[in-house]
């Protein structure tokens, strides 16, 4: 299935290669680099090339290319879902997904990949049994490694390997018994000029952190539940208990994990908890331009919206900007174009305001285009998802419980 | 790739490798070890190092070990006499008390992949797969396939296949998928595992992680239940997984659920609404490449259910952040869902994307509007006017070639065309767009007040033309002019010819013009009769929209790499020739591996000779059995039966009625190519009635397909 992999970084240096059959020549690359340098932007390179002897399906993320060279015909979802597992479980194990955290990792990157995959077919995935055959880095362990000389690979056989519940290893015990779960929602919208919602949608996730000493049974429900239309879950959700009766019926995997995603997407219920006022004109007598924009909160029940933040892409001609903001900074980067205005907690008496006079060169081509991104802390919206009660059976401690609301500006663009 | 003091480093590992002092000090021999392994992921040939490597391999630290057999499965095809030396390090970790280290020497030892060392490796897989932990079960099982793929001619040992068969019944989900691997592997030639009634329960009964999940959807794609009630079974069984979190598990089921739904195409209909929800998710996740691949998959959906997607047509609104590739599939989406309701909107929103950063995706928006034009041409025409007005380049380009090919179908918005035409010839620089821009001169001369003065300006620059598309379109289009406003066309036609005749070194360019040449010898009538033979015919009524294909069409392709493909091919169409160009093109027209976006044009082209030859002698061949009554539509659903699609017919109730039908075979062999097959069918409601009946057009389909197979071989 899955032949060879190759890392490759921004600039187009391959810094890692692991082949599961026989060895594949770098040079399969070249047909990629070829089509790299065709997107001139990385994040245009198309996800599937096809090569005379080989497919070459590759996943962009942060700000590296996963490349897997394949020989036969596959199902491309499989290669890309995989590709996406092998970077979030280096995420996972150095807490990030970059070059550098690579590089400094090499061995046990090597190793990760090496159980992840034989003779180029999926092995271990679960970040949970992974993480007992080889232990994460910690600098606290690296410390003890280094005066004892002990190894960071678990020396026993894996266990959760040969329990009943493929996701949870035996035997876990805790002192302090906690569930805790983030329920973080977050806002795509579009919208146009007038501040119309053209597309809205939430995405919403709830991310637990469960330690739980036993073979704990969840059970958590909603008190809304029929607001969700596309939910997906953690492989450890009995799926028809959510079809019958809409609760979340699971035992938790040990630690981190992503319970369920889910998707609220019919437009009426989704509140956009802020309003942008923008106008933009550019002088056609002589080279400079008029922003203003203002900010202000719109639904948000009483909560403080934080973290706000607005980027603005500028038409090339636009040479520099010459603005004042009532709040928080503003830079303009002169070579990409993009000014970033850095607002930080809205303030509802305040509104804050940016405006200036923009310097351009004649020839304007294209509308500016705005990228906020914005949190919101605490927040209630109309729609949000609500969690009712968790309940616990199969062990006879009593857990400490929490739940945290969040929500946040996903894909959020304001059009010109 | 060159690395500083490659040659320096691997001198200076080495001797840090065989020092007694660093030997004994375990931590210290392993960060050794750790530089030459980062010095290898560096591109640094450390082969040299084999031997004292291969030493290194005897340790009891399991880091040291793994990263030992790192260094060696890496480089033992280049050393594999002092390969050898390892296999006994390996044997011996075989019998470990450990399990882990027992699967990892098992794994490695088939990794090294020589096979000069497959007699020592085969006793510990066998020892291996009776282990009495998973883990090493799993490893062996593999080992097994990786070692037939040393010798694929070798015999298969019917024992061990015996042994992989039996394990399929192992209690670990693991040993039970690998086991189907790599039988899969091992029977290649035979095709694949044997899959029967038992084991397809067994497997469909015991599904469990993700990635095991999709091969055995994948494996039992191969099964046929015996009897109904078995497949109603197998189908409740797998409509769980049908709406799986998991794309790839959704995507594995379906296209099984395709597949044994392929006689009942009701199932499948619903099959495919159920998967819907979790097709609109991936479109929306977070993974770029998963929501291209399901926008893909998308649209290989809409082939058979348009309205699928209806309610949703805002999830395939384009982000400004968004790659290339993502849009122009959401758009090619979009344009698929245009309905009354929603065409303002979606026009709207299309019209921001025309002045994209990208002019790719810029030009796929504009040619998303034109399809839309073909239905709604007012609306479109208005927004195609409008983006002229910005007199930037490639828009300007891909609203003219738009324009031309939407005159084409809808000849009726010619005058709206026509006007906007004017003074857009300065702001056109490449080849494609000043083609259609001639072209549309060429054909609506009369129309355009100011065509002989735009004309005179390319002429009066022929000579540093480079593009031939560009000089062959001038030349018809001069010609044409020519016909229609001689006065003022006639000095500049002289001139052109004689410079194509006498200078130009280009051969297509010059025979063009001496036939042209030749021809106006033939008098004018003649003249006219040839190049303003052919127009698309207004009367014909262009089906709205794509009548919907039967899922098998397009079921066997569904959750491979082919729908991904198919899109590249069709965005560079819009950028052939024009489409009376298709006639000067050497290609025999039986030879169609275009897109069938293009092939529309085609077809009316294709009454030429060479197929009306064909088509003549089959007249006589197939006798059609009289049918008193037959409405359109009645005959248009025996057709998609067989596969055959309408093109266009006439009105109902006109005399003689005709109807023109197109359908495509796809070969199989080494490289894919799609024969087109075209065909008008004639009612005249004479005597000689011809109507159709499903067999009749089977015959007509294999003899047409003989009949251009023969030629397309002749060719060659």
């Amino acid at each position: 299935m899955i032949h060879s992999l190759f890392l490759i970084n921004h600039s187009g240096d391959i810094f890692l290669e692991k082949h599961w059959k026989s060895v594949i020549s770098r040079s399969v690359c070249d047909y990629f680099f070829e089509a790299r340098e065709k997107a001139v932007d990385p994040e245009n390179v198309p996800p599937v090339l096809q090569t005379p002897h080989h497919y070459l399906i590759s996943i962009y993320r942060g700000k590296l290319f996963f490349l897997s060279v394949i020989q036969t015909e596959v199902a491309p979802l499989f290669v890309i879902e995989f590709l996406h597992r092998v970077a979030d479980t280096i995420q996972d194990y150095f807490g990030e997904c970059s070059e550098g955290i690579i590089k400094d990792n090499i061995v046990t990157v090597y190793e990760l990949l090496e159980e992840m995959l034989d003779n180029g077919f999926p092995l271990a995935t679960e970040s949970n049994v992974l993480k007992e055959m080889i232990r994460p880095p910690t600098i606290l362990r690296s410390v003890v490694n280094t005066l004892t000389g002990s190894s960071n690979v678990g020396d026993t056989l894996p266990t959760g390997q040969l329990s009943n519940v493929p996701w949870r290893r035996a035997g876990v015990k805790y002192t302090n018994n906690e569930a805790y779960f983030d329920v973080i929602e977050e806002i795509d919208a579009i919208l146009d000029k007038s501040g119309t919602t053209v597309f809205a949608e939430i995405q919403g996730v709830i991310e637990a952190c469960v330690r739980l000493t036993g073979m704990p049974d969840l059970t958590l429900s909603f008190m809304n539940p029929r607001l969700l239309d596309d939910v997906s879950f953690h492989p450890c959700v009995r799926f028809k208990r959510w079809e019958s009766e809409r609760v979340l019926s699971f035992i938790p995997p040990d630690g981190n994990f992503t319970l369920m995603n889910y998707h609220v997407s019919s437009q009426n219920l989704v509140a956009i908890p802020v309003y942008v006022k923008q106008s933009i004109s550019f002088f056609e007598t002589g080279p400079c331009g008029r922003l203003d924009i203002t900010i202000g909160p719109k639904q948000t029940m009483g909560k403080t919206v934080e973290n706000m933040m607005v980027t603005i892409h500028m038409p090339k001609a636009v040479l520099n900007a010459n603005l004042t903001a009532t709040q928080g900074t503003y830079t303009y980067d002169l070579t990409t174009k993009v000014l970033v205005w850095d607002i930080g907690k809205l303030n509802p008496q305040k509104l804050p305001n940016l405006r200036g006079s923009l310097s351009t060169q004649l020839a304007i081509s294209g509308n500016p285009r705005y990228i906020m991104t914005l949190k919101l802390s605490q927040l209630m919206l109309v729609d949000c998802l609500k969690v009712s009660r968790l309940d616990m059976y199969g062990e006879k401690y009593k857990p400490f419980k929490g739940v945290k609301y969040l929500t946040k500006a996903g894909k959020f663009q304001v059009r010109t | 790739m060159p690395y500083l003091g490659g040659e320096d480093t691997v001198r200076e590992l080495r001797r840090a490798l065989s020092n007694p002092n660093v030997q004994s000090d375990q931590l210290r021999y392993r960060n050794t070890i750790l530089k030459v392994i980062r010095a290898m992921s560096q591109g640094v040939d450390v082969s040299g190092l084999f031997s004292d490597m291969v030493k290194a391999c005897a340790t009891v630290d399991i880091v040291q070990k793994k990263l030992v057999y790192v260094f060696l499965c890496s480089y033992a095809a280049l050393n594999p006499e002092l390969s050898l030396l390892v296999i006994n390090t390996l044997r011996k970790d075989c019998q470990d008390p450990n399990p882990m280290v027992r699967s990892l020497a098992l794994r490695n030892m088939t990794n090294l992949r020589l096979p000069s060392l497959m007699e020592y490796v085969e006793q510990p897989l066998t020892a291996g797969l009776r282990d009495r932990a998973a883990c090493v079960r799993r490893v062996a099982v593999l080992g097994w396939a990786k070692l037939h793929n040393l010798q694929p001619n070798s015999e298969i040992d019917a024992a061990v296949v015996n042994e992989l068969y039996s394990l399929l019944r192992d209690p670990d989900p693991v040993v039970m998928v690998n086991c189907l691997r790599a039988l899969e592997e091992i029977l290649k030639e035979e095709g694949g595992i044997a899959i029967n009634k038992p084991i397809t329960h067994h497997l469909l009964n015991r599904l469990s992680d993700v990635w095991g999940q999709c091969e055995v959807l994948r494996i039992l794609q191969r099964y046929r239940p015996q009897s109904e009630d078995e497949l109603f079974d197998i189908l409740s069984l797998l409509d769980a997984s049908l709406v799986s979190p998991h794309p790839q598990v959704m995507a594995a089921t379906l296209s099984l659920f395709l597949s044994l739904c392929s006689g009942l195409p009701a199932v499948s209909l619903a099959a495919l609404e159920r998967v819907r929800g979790p097709l609109l998710a991936a479109c929306g996740s977070v993974s770029r490449e998963l929501r291209f691949t399901a926008l893909c998959h998308i649209q290989l959906l809409l082939r058979s259910l348009p309205g699928l997607m209806g309610a949703h047509y805002k999830r395939f609104f384009c982000g400004y952040a968004e790659p290339a590739y993502i849009k122009q599939r959401k758009m090619q989406v979009l344009v698929e869902l245009v309905n009354d309701d929603n065409v303002t909107m979606l026009l709207d929103e299309l019209k921001g994307y025309c002045t994209d950063v990208n002019t790719d995706t810029a030009q796929a928006a504009i040619s998303a509007i034109g399809r839309i034009g073909r239905s709604y041409s007012d609306r479109c025409l208005e927004i195609l006017t409008g983006l002229l007005a910005l007199k930037q380049e490639h828009i300007t380009s891909a609203v003219v070639q738009t324009m031309r090919d939407l005159v084409w179908v809808c000849p009726q918005c010619s005058d709206t065309v026509c006007l906007a035409l004017e003074g857009c010839e300065e702001t056109l620089q490449d080849s494609q767009g000043r083609q259609a821009l001639l072209w549309l001169l060429g054909v609506y001369g009369e129309q355009v007040s100011s065509a002989p003065y735009t004309l005179e300006v390319f002429i009066d620059g022929v000579r540093s033309e480079v593009s031939l598309g560009v000089k062959m379109e001038l030349l018809t289009t001069t010609m044409r002019l020519f016909l229609c406003r001689p006065a003022e066309t006639q000095d500049m036609l002289g001139r052109l010819l004689h410079y194509c005749i006498e200078e130009e070194p280009d051969m297509c360019v010059r025979d063009q013009a001496l036939l042209y040449y030749r021809l106006l010898h033939c008098g004018i009538e003649e003249t006219q009769k040839v190049l303003q033979g052919r127009r698309s015919d207004p009367s014909l009524g262009v089906l709205i929209g794509r009548p919907s294909e039967p899922i098998s069409q397009w079921a066997c392709s569904f959750n491979t790499l082919e729908p991904l493909r198919q899109g590249t091919v069709e965005t560079d169409s819009t950028s052939r020739g024009s489409p009376e160009h298709v006639t000067f093109e050497p290609k025999p027209n039986t030879d169609l591996s275009d897109t069938l976006n293009f092939s529309l044009t085609l077809l009316l082209f294709l009454g030429d000779e060479k197929m009306e030859e064909d088509y003549m002698c089959l007249e006589e061949q197939i006798q059609f059995p009289a049918i008193p009554h037959c409405s359109p539509q009645s005959l248009q659903a025996a057709m998609q039966l067989v596969n055959i699609q309408t093109l266009a017919f006439t009105p109902p109730h006109t005399l003689p009625w005709r109807v023109y039908l197109y359908t495509h075979t796809q070969h199989a062999g080494d490289s894919p190519h799609i024969t087109l097959i075209l065909g008008e069918l004639l009612y005249t409601g004479e005597a000689n009635q011809r109507a159709v009946l499903k067999k009749a057009l089977k015959g007509f389909l294999s003899i047409l397909t003989t009949v251009l197979h023969t030629l397309s071989s002749e060719r060659k």
